[in-house]
């Protein structure tokens, strides 16, 4: 059966238009980007195509078409509800904000304030944001650090078989594993606690385990999630814009809908 | 509490995934007849097809179990916490005997499989270009009837090449059967997951002993 596609417009513009008050609310400005930028290494997802002789790529990840576009270092808070596209054919929407320039922990206390703010506004309460910090990771991998993309590689996967088969010291192995299994509100690392104290949400978790799929982020990243869907229905981190901290996020408006409609 | 979903093969792993879980505290019970579900106190187990596991488990089934060589295939976003000790074989080339090359030699060959992806892949590093043919069982017969230049399938014991006067050109990958778990049930059943994982690994250690 071919999807409605009009009935889904209709609730898909509902939802945007209350994300546009609400990141507006928040002083996020709306950006508009080209749905085709010429291939660039730095330019992430998105679906190739050649034209005379030349790659292009269809609706690209937002976040690094934002600092593909920007020529010099700039402060921004800006907003977008896009589609993109993932090597096919097939597009999702999302939305999500960026606030590049700013000190660090106070852009990823605003950026998760404002998810949370978004999600409220559309209608979805039952969700968590965990978060958690590459860095943590790094530091603890600093003495095996011939191992450090192996054990990220297991902790993508949630894999502690694969840390077990290392040969690290046993200790080492006690102290991943620790951090490999922390879920909780206070974890002793300061940026990450303060985070959480400041967001003053109680559906603001901190989960070491956390890591997203995209190579940009640099040390604070997050997952959104309802225990009603099966999959995440947001995310986002912290980056670097032409020099500039910045950490951003996106909602993924089909999942949210999804949410939204009760099909779950 | 909150019931735990397990999506198993209905095939070839089923025997050995059910015995694991059982040592492991879990004991499912298996549909009769036609049925796909079936419910035992706070477990549900759904059988599906082995191509489909992955799908489940990335949709929101907190539990899977399938080969290396399906999940490669379907690359979904789902966690792999433990690689289970039984059901290893590989992935393989093979080719009719009379007319073996090997793989640098397959520029343009027709490779019958049902894993594209992993197949496409494999040519693709090698920079060799092939025609890749999907195909949905009994692969074997398509380089006999002539379909096909050769295969990329599961080897075993090697009986079934020998059956069909095939041999083995070159490992394409090792596969091993794989503990799926779903993203956010990892999250929202963080203690019950982490236990029955826990438990998994204490069985995978006497069983490999």
């Amino acid at each position: 059966m071919r999807r409605d596609l009009l009935t889904e417009s209709e609730r898909l513009a509902y939802v945007a238009g209350k994300l546009r008050r609400s990141f507006e609310s928040w002083g996020y400005r709306e950006i508009f980007l080209p749905c085709i930028e010429e291939y660039d290494g730095s330019l992430r997802r998105g679906t190739k195509f050649s034209y005379n002789n030349q790659f292009y790529l269809i609706k690209p990840d937002i976040t690094s078409q934002i600092v593909f576009r920007m020529r010099r270092p700039r402060r921004m808070k800006v907003y977008y509800i896009s589609e993109v596209l993932n090597g096919g054919i097939k597009g999702s929407w999302q939305a999500g904000a960026e606030l590049i320039g700013g000190e660090p922990s106070d852009m990823y206390v605003e950026v998760i304030k404002v998810a949370v703010s978004c999600l409220i506004a559309v209608g979805v309460e039952d969700f968590y944001v965990d978060v958690g910090s590459l860095e943590v990771w790094r530091r603890a991998t600093e003495d095996v650090k011939e191992f450090r993309e192996r054990i990220f590689e297991a902790l993508r996967r949630r894999n502690f078989q694969r840390i077990e088969s290392l040969p690290i010291d046993q200790e080492k192995k006690r102290e991943l594993w620790r951090l490999f299994n922390f879920r909780g509100r206070r974890s002793g690392f300061r940026l990450l606690d303060e985070i959480v104290e400041r967001v003053e949400d109680e559906r603001v978790f901190i989960d070491l385990g956390t890591m997203r799929p995209l190579p940009y982020y640099d040390n604070v990243v997050f997952d959104i999630y309802s225990p009603k869907l099966g999959y995440p229905i947001g995310g986002g981190g912290d980056y670097r814009a032409r020099g500039l901290r910045a950490a951003g996020f996106a909602l993924y408006l089909d999942r949210v809908l999804r949410l939204r409609s009760g099909e779950v | 509490m909150e019931r735990l979903r397990f999506v198993l093969p209905k095939r070839r792993l089923l025997k050995d995934s059910l015995k694991i879980l059982k040592r492991a505290g879990i004991e499912l019970s298996i549909p009769k007849g036609r049925e796909l579900i079936t419910r035992r106190k706070k477990y549900e187990l759904l059988l599906a097809r082995a191509f489909d596991i992955p799908v489940y488990v990335e949709h929101g089934i907190d539990v899977g179990i399938c080969g290396s060589d399906v999940f490669e295939e379907r690359s979904c976003d789902v966690l792999v916490p433990l690689e289970l000790p039984f059901g290893r074989c590989k992935l393989s080339v093979a080719m009719p005997r009379e007319r073996a090359v090997g793989v640098e030699e397959m520029e343009g060959f027709k490779i019958a499989t049902k894993y594209p992806n992993v197949t496409s892949k494999f040519f693709e590093e090698r920079d060799i270009p092939v025609e890749v043919m999907k195909l949905h069982g009994s692969v074997e017969l398509a380089p006999k009837v002539g379909i096909a230049d050769a295969i990329v399938d599961i080897v075993e014991t090697g009986r079934t090449l020998r059956v069909n006067d095939l041999v083995e050109v070159e490992k394409v990958m090792d596969v091993s059967v794989l503990l799926l778990v779903n993203r956010i049930s990892q999250k929202t059943k963080f203690e019950v997951l982490n236990n029955l994982i826990a438990s998994l690994r204490r069985v995978v250690d006497e069983w490999e002993r």
